[in-house]
């Protein structure tokens, strides 16, 4: 989403910038216009969208509407919400995680053999989980950003390596016969939502916050959008490189713990071609992949857009290979409006 | 027989305006705006067969859109281009290449893996029996090549060979294919001495040969050299067409920035006696001498050179973005540490860096944020971002160089290339600079900016700023330094005081000391 988009509740608060001396700030009302609503449009495109999907599920089938439904819609969202999360900071700065749905298959099965090991501390399976995203993350960061190999390359390595690594823990089989005090992590209750749900409402405002309002974030923002010139500025741009790959490995691995938790199964294919869809959530928010551009308000709403119409063609019983279909065409007409209302921008 | 040969004749004298001549390419009232600012507004220009035509003007004057136009890669607003009498359609490079129009542009595009005579059939490759000849495209390509007086195999990598080089088998490919109307943006400006003397006998001989060329430049020498016509263009308008035979090098000039050279630039700050930054026996390069200097508050000294002569690489060494090989840099009695811009900025050093849109802002961000990008530290607290002090502070550095935007939430890509430079200069401005390096302060930025980013440098020095400051542009060392290096590989080959630069012949000493020509240096090498 480029800056432009993102509601003005996250942004750098256009009201405080623009009270500054040098600039003119427009006061007054705006007027409604045709030439207004047609730039509102363009800009709540998404949200427009995501309306007209929901309304036309609400019409079809009484059952979308429910309290139930809506709560499987978030469950179904919270292991991409995480994943998604930390490719949206990967991708501002011009770079791509492939690795995230292998790194969710290696560490859910290291945190169910943790799990099965020591049941009565489960929460030693969380932590194995992210330390082990944490590793995979880490050596993914230092790849790219000292050894200076390509990010597409790097991760794609990380995506086998881990896939490998997933089979080779279990001896190619799911960790099973997992304790109950496991699989009841991710059934926590808290506030009537399970914890994965919290952890991605969690996450997404933290995240918001943090890209907004922190200098890190700003760091991320500006090494995407020029390296050279974030460099001159005085930011580390290696660090920073490094550090959003560190996250992302660590928000996939207590995605994949979270997942084998609610699975109560350690399988080494859990999570595979999940990088998919969070790579797809975070352009259909509007992100640009060359970097610099995006915002986390914008990878929730693709998200959930994506969650929103899997849940809702599964009970229309639209076939799966056309879900496929439809949510391909979904994500390329998503970028296409993003590419053509940027060209509109004076 | 190779192609060139083909081309007619009918040279007319050099200078003189033969109206038989046929014309080539005309241009009728070219009108063209990017995003509501007018940057041609309605320029006609008539090319005869036979002749070097001069398209000058300073920077943002409308040259290189005048040849995109003419070439067929951009559509003008109004107006229209005649090939030889016929109309070029618009927009339409391929039209324009079929008629005979090609262009070398300034950012070659030469595939710089494949060798000299693929680039030359690149697109129309011989074929036998569908398979590539390449025997065939290597003789072809040793004829064009020897034709022009090139010794270059024509099997050599593109990626090999100097830019100049790649300039000229660029002009080669171009003629090869029957181009009548040659147009070249710029062709001296990446490469070397040497070199320009070997692309003037080729635009000679193209000029012979009934080319017409039309080639974009502000140097002097370079209008003197080959012109026989001279078009100069200001702010969008054509303000001269003449012969060069009827014009002095003072009416080129004047044309070109529209009022006397002194009216550019303001007086030079008094220089005060307490010496900032020291350099001692700094080498930035394995083939380079060690470079020592001080300067003091208030003194602005200038680093003349040419391209790849070190004046880069010496401010990068200082601000820390390149590695120092040996020696030292000492601010205010602090040594810096090397290769740390992070440190270099909290000593108080800040960098305006050549290649603004490559390096010296981030695009994608707005003003603010630019703004705040330098001094992440001091604008936040525990990582996080302060809100109305930090606004506060950058509205006022923005409003310090006068800074015309429509908020500090404009975005920096919305900004014309003048108001970008200010947002480059006034980011530093939040907090104490000591030293100020720039690098080409003024490069593409258009003429009456150009004056408000002098005023901005000199009144920063007389803040109590150092200043270095590193330019092609010798009318701007010349007017805002108090002292002048002159470069060249990568070490300092002579320096000129105010009574030096204020010498009627300090243009023609510095070239030769640029250029290693040693013969009336008048013993100016005290290093």
């Amino acid at each position: 989403m480029t800056d432009t988009k993102t509601p003005a509740p996250a942004g750098q608060g256009t009201g405080a910038a623009s009270a500054g001396a040098a600039s003119v700030a427009p006061t007054g009302v705006r007027r409604f216009s045709g030439r207004w609503f047609g730039d509102l449009a363009i800009r709540y495109a998404m949200v427009i969208v995501m309306l007209l999907i929901i309304a036309f599920f609400l019409y079809r089938s009484a059952r979308f509407g429910t309290p139930e439904n809506l709560t499987t819609i978030l469950i179904a969202a919270a292991p991409f919400a995480l994943i998604a999360l930390g490719q949206t900071l990967v991708i501002l700065t011009g770079g791509i995680d492939l690795s995230v749905g292998s790194v969710i298959a290696v560490a859910a099965v290291y945190g169910s053999i943790t799990a099965k090991a020591f049941p009565d501390n489960v929460w030693l399976a969380v932590v194995t989980g992210m330390v082990v995203g944490l590793i995979a993350g880490s050596i993914n960061g230092f790849v790219v950003s000292v050894i200076k190999v390509p990010p597409f390359i790097a991760t794609l390595g990380m995506l086998t390596a881990a896939s490998g690594f997933a089979y080779v823990a279990g001896n190619g089989a799911p960790i099973t016969g997992l304790p109950a005090s496991f699989s009841s992590i991710a059934n926590t209750q808290i506030l009537g939502l399970t914890l994965p749900v919290i952890l991605m409402i969690v996450g997404i405002l933290g995240f918001a916050v943090i890209m907004r309002r922190t200098a890190y974030g700003m760091r991320v923002y500006a090494v995407g959008g020029n390296p050279v010139a974030a460099q001159i500025a005085g930011v580390k741009v290696g660090r920073t490189l490094f550090s959003v790959y560190a996250i992302s490995g660590v928000l996939a691995g207590l995605s994949g713990v979270m997942l084998a938790s609610r699975v109560t199964l350690g399988a080494p294919n859990l999570g595979q071609g999940y990088e998919l869809d969070a790579i797809a959530a975070v352009v259909i928010g509007g992100a640009s992949l060359l970097g610099g551009r995006g915002s986390i308000w914008g990878t929730a709403l693709g998200l959930l857009l994506i969650q929103t119409l899997n849940n809702g063609l599964d009970i229309l019983t639209v076939p799966a290979y056309w879900q496929d279909v439809i949510k391909g065409a979904l994500i390329v007409t998503a970028v296409a409006v993003d590419v053509w209302s940027t060209k509109r921008r004076p | 027989m190779s192609v060139v040969d083909q081309l007619p004749g009918g040279i007319p004298n050099r200078g003189e305006v033969n109206p038989d001549a046929p014309i080539m390419l005309e241009c009728v009232d070219l009108k063209k705006s990017f995003g509501g600012v007018p940057v041609l507004k309605g320029v006609s220009l008539k090319l005869e067969q036979g002749t070097i035509t001069a398209l000058s003007g300073e920077n943002g004057a409308g040259k290189s859109t005048m040849m995109k136009i003419a070439s067929g890669q951009y559509r003008p607003d109004e107006g229209r281009v005649l090939v030889r009498g016929e109309e070029l359609p618009a927009g339409n490079p391929n039209a324009a290449h079929a008629l005979g129009v090609a262009i070398v542009p300034q950012e070659l595009a030469s595939v710089l893996d494949t060798t000299v005579y693929e680039n030359i059939f690149l697109g129309r490759e011989r074929r036998r029996f569908g398979f590539l000849d390449r025997r065939r495209m290597i003789r072809e390509a040793t004829e064009l090549l020897d034709d022009f007086g090139v010794d270059i195999p024509a099997t050599a990598r593109m990626g090999s060979l100097p830019v100049g080089l790649r300039q000229i088998v660029e002009i080669v490919k171009a003629t090869s294919t029957g181009a009548r109307v040659l147009l070249l943006d710029e062709p001296t400006s990446a490469i070397a001495e040497r070199e320009v003397a070997r692309l003037i006998g080729i635009m000679r001989r193209l000029r012979d040969r009934g080319v017409s060329l039309l080639f974009t430049t502000h140097k002097m020498e370079e209008i003197r050299a080959i012109a026989d016509r001279v078009v100069v263009l200001r702010d969008g308008g054509l303000v001269t067409d003449a012969p060069l035979s009827t014009l002095t090098d003072d009416d080129i000039v004047t044309a070109m920035i529209g009022r006397e050279l002194e009216d550019l630039f303001p007086e030079r700050p008094e220089v005060r006696d307490e010496t900032v930054l020291t350099i001692d026996e700094l080498v930035v390069a394995p083939s380079g001498a060690p470079v020592s200097l001080s300067v003091k508050r208030g003194e602005i000294v200038g680093l003349a050179g040419l391209v790849g002569a070190g004046r880069t690489e010496l401010i990068e060494s200082i601000f820390g973005t390149r590695p120092v090989l040996s020696g030292t840099v000492t601010i205010n009695g602090e040594k810096l540490r090397p290769g740390n811009p992070a440190a270099s900025i909290a000593a108080g050093v800040a960098l305006v860096p050549e290649d603004r849109k490559g390096a010296g802002a981030v695009l994608s961000m707005n003003i603010l944020q630019n703004g705040t990008l330098p001094r992440l530290g001091q604008f936040s607290t525990f990582g996080w971002l302060k809100g109305r002090s930090r606004t506060a502070a950058v509205a006022k550095s923005m409003e310090s160089v006068r800074l015309r935007s429509r908020g500090l939430d404009q975005e920096m890509e919305t900004l014309s290339g003048g108001n970008q430079q200010k947002v480059v200069f006034a980011r530093w401005l939040t907090a104490d600079v000591n030293v100020l390096l720039l690098d080409e302060p003024t490069r593409g930025v258009d003429v009456g900016a150009r004056s408000e980013i002098y005023r901005i440098i000199t009144s920063l020095a007389a803040d109590g700023m150092a200043v270095i400051m590193a330019s092609s542009d010798l009318p701007e060392i010349l007017s805002l330094s108090h002292r002048a290096l002159v470069l060249r590989g990568q070490a300092v080959v002579g320096e000129l005081d105010r009574d030096d630069l204020d010498d009627p012949g300090v243009q023609d000493r510095i070239f030769r000391l640029a250029s290693g020509m040693t013969s009336h240096t008048k013993g100016a090498t005290h290093d």
